[in-house]
């Protein structure tokens, strides 16, 4: 677990792209985020975190799908590898693992 | 094409983040950015948006986003290292521009360096003291009927008074000059000249740090004395030397209560040794209207200022003022006021004393801000003309560096590299200059110090903030000099350079033109400057000032022969050689002085005021000087009424305005309080004879008839050195216990104008200079112009023409503009030559000979120069010049 330590919001960008499946470049993942979370993200913090993954090799990218909107300039489409799908699968299951250790008094004592 | 649906933020900002942004994100995240910039349009204004968008590309500014160092493009460094090369090549193989262009900006460098330090040190006086900013001394303005005086002195109480009536003074010091006294050493005594009184409060108010001793009652008690570490030396060996006593004038003792450190010389006053105010009677005298004599300073409190305190200390002035004026002229102060008269008092601050125009009771001569100017404007001249020297050499002799700047543009250089190029190379030979510079400038500054008579040191360039200047003036020279010749060069199409020669087209030659009009317009200026500085101080020291000081021996030391002063007289004139001898220390050249207020009738109305120089001589000092008498006749010693005889000057009776002044009565307040006059009576007019610097009209002034002891003036009338042996052994048979101190009248007169003679030979070297690296330049041009036009002259003379028609021909196109710099010269240095005269009284009128001949002497020594090479092309043999091709 030690060596594949992820940010919540490396984590967030990698589900973001994840969703997009097709079409995640930077601003559809601000977009994306944005949405979900209600936060405003800045591109350049989005970009960041993209670069950092793909550099732990959790994404691949490659370019293309130029609009006219973006003055002809192509996008950096983002994929998930298979490692990112492992990283984001373990993450799940860690919290699952750890939901279910919580004793059930804990929510149900709250309700009452 | 579909321009306006492509989003369009700041050109800049997308130039920007494509400059610092790394290649793998450029693309993708201005795209981004640019699809959120037009989303936003929609929604918002233009400008807006576009604040937004520079947001945006800010906010990449981090370093993940950034573009890593190594480019691969370009390869500077590589480059950088070319260029040393290339510009150490040009450098040796032509040495002999290589040298004209870095002799003469050494040259330049150096004496800018020179002037540099000297104004540094002129402007530095008495900012070193802690308190600089709120020490200010005071003045007093005066005027009394047609008495118009300026003095930097006060009345005793002044000082103490405005401390205890103002708040806003902190403290006060006051300072007199004592004069020079005997220090006994061994069986020896050694004259000490720099001794001033001074109040306890001295270190509170200056920064004079003490090295033994306690500054706060350093100066409290009679019989005391603080000397600086040099005067120590001198007596003890060393410097812990307080509680030790010194023996003065033979008798008395006085007991050294601190030492403290020798006085820098960027110091208003250079006194050596400080005895008690308290042992000077005259200090407590409660007089405001009489004897101002007193250097008075005072520290504000911090936080006051001049303007606030000014009007504080003259309502404190009045006040005291008032009643003694009643007291003595029977006036008010209002009545006094009415009359046009007035007694101010005025404060200046402590840093800017020195170089303030100097007022009467000065304690040391002040210097001049305008020699500051001159010096200043002559380092930019003389600067500016190397300057111009390399760009004009840099420029002709680009024809050979065209092939490179083609060749280089070929191969892909861009204009900016090339720049950066021939920069480099003159910011190169600049520096090189600089360190030959600082050379010369180290083993001038001996010589420097001499003619200026300051003290300064070669180590003072290692200062951090000269260094750093030095730094900065050699980037900024090697730029402005690099500049034109890199921008022009650099501006060759590759084409035509490569094809052929570029034509040296008359649009350049027009601009190197301008500039050697420039540099000898610049020259010819200095050249008038230094022959008119140097015919007015000829002028002074061969003008009759209405005596005669040369073969005049003046002995000190009499004010301590007590009752021997006459045995002294006698044996002196005794000795063969010695013609007559009198005895005042009243003398022109020195600055024994003293000022009094005589009156016309006995109401002592102060219309009716003159005021003038008291002397006191004998009956054998108009003889002994030369004087003339007008009128009336000399004082007597067989008539008992002449101790209340006055011989007045021209200018004194002139101010007095009747004719027969002869036996007419005067009146002078002896003392204040209880109204005691004396009556003198006018029994002679000398001829006016210059008592003070030629600057000013000679002043009032009145000689009474008794016995003064400063000094003895003897006139030699056989041969000086025989004469001036005889009379020291004389001396040391009469008094054996003092030393023979003496120096010659004309010497003393010539020290008067040593200021002036100072920067006489200052302005003469540093127009030489100018000069000489103007005709560097000039040769260099010269010397180019010839190798570029050899073919023509090999043809010309294969065709005909003679050596003599050549040299001309060669000659008339830089005469030419040596003329013209000459034209546009002349009128500039009338205006200066003329504004600087008018400072004397006594001057010469600007003549146009002068401006003839500095025109003649620029014309010939460019003349000499391009001749020189005009005629070693024209005799050269046209075979040697058109052999090849």
């Amino acid at each position: 677990m030690k060596g594949t330590y992820l940010g919540e919001f490396e984590e967030l960008v990698l589900l973001s792209v994840a969703i997009l499946y097709d079409d995640a470049y930077g601003l559809a993942i601000v977009d994306e985020l944005e949405r979900q979370t209600g936060r405003s993200v800045m591109i350049s913090s989005a970009h960041k975190a993209l670069m950092r993954l793909e550099e732990k090799g959790y994404l691949k990218s490659r370019m293309g799908g130029s609009t006219e909107n973006r003055g002809g300039r192509e996008k950096r489409l983002y994929q998930l590898t298979q490692a990112g799908k492992k990283v984001l699968a373990e993450s799940r299951e860690l919290r699952n693992n750890m939901w279910k250790q919580i004793p059930s008094i804990v929510f149900d004592g709250s309700k009452s | 094409m579909k321009r306006n649906t492509v989003p369009d933020p700041p050109r800049w900002a997308l130039k920007f983040f494509r400059w610092f942004c790394n290649d793998h994100l450029s693309e993708a995240a201005l795209g981004d950015m640019l699809e959120l910039y037009d989303r936003r349009l929609k929604s918002m204004n233009r400008w807006k948006a576009n604040v937004l968008f520079v947001f945006n590309v800010i906010q990449f500014l981090q370093p993940f986003a950034v573009r890593q160092k190594s480019t691969p493009s370009s390869n500077t460094i590589g480059m950088y290292k070319n260029y040393f090369v290339i510009a150490w090549r040009t450098f040796a193989k032509s040495k002999a521009y290589s040298f004209i262009n870095i002799a003469g900006l050494a040259v330049g460098l150096c004496a800018c360096l020179l002037i540099g330090l000297y104004v540094k040190h002129e402007l530095s006086y008495d900012q070193f003291h802690e308190n600089a900013a709120r020490v200010y001394r005071v003045n007093m303005d005066l005027k009394f009927g047609d008495n118009r005086l300026d003095l930097a002195v006060a009345n005793p109480l002044f000082g103490e008074t405005a401390k205890e009536e103002v708040q806003q003074v902190e403290q006060f010091t006051r300072l007199r000059w004592y004069g020079g006294f005997l220090v006994k050493k061994g069986k020896e005594n050694i004259a000490e000249g720099n001794v001033a009184w001074a109040d306890s409060t001295l270190f509170d108010v200056f920064t004079l740090p003490m090295i033994s001793g306690d500054p706060k009652t350093a100066l409290s008690e009679p019989n005391s004395i603080v000397i600086t570490e040099s005067v120590a030396r001198k007596y003890f060996d060393q410097t812990d030397v307080v509680g030790q006593t010194l023996t003065i004038n033979n008798t008395e003792s006085r007991k050294v209560t601190g030492v403290i450190k020798d006085l820098p010389s960027n110091m208003h006053f250079q006194f050596t040794s400080f005895v008690p105010m308290i042992e000077d009677e005259n200090a407590l005298e409660p007089t405001w209207a009489g004897s101002q004599n007193y250097s008075t300073y005072l520290l504000l409190k911090e936080g006051a200022t001049r303007e606030e305190v000014a009007p504080l200390i003259n309502k404190m002035l009045d006040r005291h003022l008032g009643p003694q004026l009643k007291d003595v002229i029977g006036k008010s102060l209002e009545e006094f006021n009415a009359e046009g008269n007035f007694f101010k008092a005025s404060l200046t601050p402590l840093p800017d004393l020195h170089l303030s125009p100097g007022k009467i009771g000065e304690l040391y001569a002040s210097g001049s801000i305008q020699y500051v100017y001159i010096f200043s404007a002559i380092a930019i001249c003389i600067i500016l003309i190397a300057i111009i020297n390399f760009m004009n050499l840099a420029t002709a002799r680009s024809a050979n560096r065209a092939r490179e700047v083609g060749m280089r543009k070929v191969m892909g250089s861009r204009k900016g590299a090339l720049i950066s190029q021939f920069i480099t190379e003159s910011i190169l030979t600049c520096t090189a200059a600089m360190i030959i510079a600082i050379g010369i400038t180290a083993l001038a500054m001996p010589f420097f110090n001499e003619l200026t008579g300051k003290s300064l040191t070669a180590s003072m360039l290692l200062d951090p903030s000269i260094a750093l200047s030095l730094v900065l003036l050699t980037l900024l020279v090697g730029m402005i000099s690099g500049s034109y010749p890199a921008f022009y060069l650099s501006s060759f199409q590759p084409v035509s350079v490569l094809k052929g020669a570029p034509g040296s087209g008359s649009k350049r030659s027009m601009f190197r033109s301008v500039l050697v009009v420039f540099q000898f317009a610049t020259s010819v200026l200095l050249i008038v400057g230094t022959l008119m500085v140097f015919r007015q101080l000829q002028y002074i020291q061969h003008k009759d000032v209405g005596y005669n000081r040369e073969q005049m021996l003046i002995i000190n030391n009499i004010d301590k022969l007590e009752n021997r002063v006459q045995a002294v007289k006698t044996g002196v004139q005794q000795v063969s050689g010695a013609g007559n001898a009198t005895i005042t220390g009243y003398l022109p050249v020195n600055f024994y002085r003293s000022n009094d207020s005589f009156f016309t009738s006995r109401s002592l109305d102060v219309k009716d005021m003159i005021s003038m120089q008291k002397w006191t001589i004998d009956e054998d000092y108009l003889e002994t000087m030369g004087m003339e008498l007008v009128e009336g006749r000399n004082f007597s010693r067989d008539m008992a009424a002449d101790t209340a005889a006055l011989i007045l000057n021209e200018s004194a009776a002139k101010f007095l305005g009747a004719k027969d002044l002869l036996e007419k009565k005067l009146y002078r307040i002896v003392d204040e309080r209880t109204k005691l006059v004396h009556e003198y009576r006018v029994v002679g007019i000398v001829k006016d004879f210059n008592f003070s610097s030629l600057r000013e009209a000679v002043k009032p002034l009145a000689f009474t008839f008794g016995s003064d002891a400063g000094a003895m003036t003897v006139r030699i009338n056989g041969d000086i050195t025989k004469t001036v042996s005889a009379i020291e052994e004389k001396w040391k048979s009469i008094v054996p216990d003092l030393p023979f101190e003496y120096s010659f009248m004309d010497a003393d007169f010539d020290h008067l104008y040593r200021g002036e003679r100072q920067s006489g030979t200052l302005i003469t070297y540093f127009a030489s200079l100018s000069i000489l690296i103007s005709c560097l330049g000039l040769f260099g041009l010269a010397t180019f112009m010839a190798e570029r036009r050899i073919k023509e002259i090999g043809i010309r003379k294969v065709m005909g023409a003679s050596v003599s028609g050549i040299t001309v021909l060669l000659s008339t196109s830089f005469l030419k503009l040596v003329v013209m710099g000459v034209i546009i010269a002349i009128p500039i240095a009338w205006y200066c030559t003329d504004k600087w005269l008018q400072e004397f009284a006594y001057h010469i009128d600007v003549e146009w000979w002068v401006f003839a001949i500095a025109s003649a002497l620029a014309v010939l020594i460019a003349l000499v120069t391009v001749m020189f090479q005009a005629i070693k092309a024209a005799i050269q043999n046209p075979v040697t010049s058109l052999r090849v091709d």
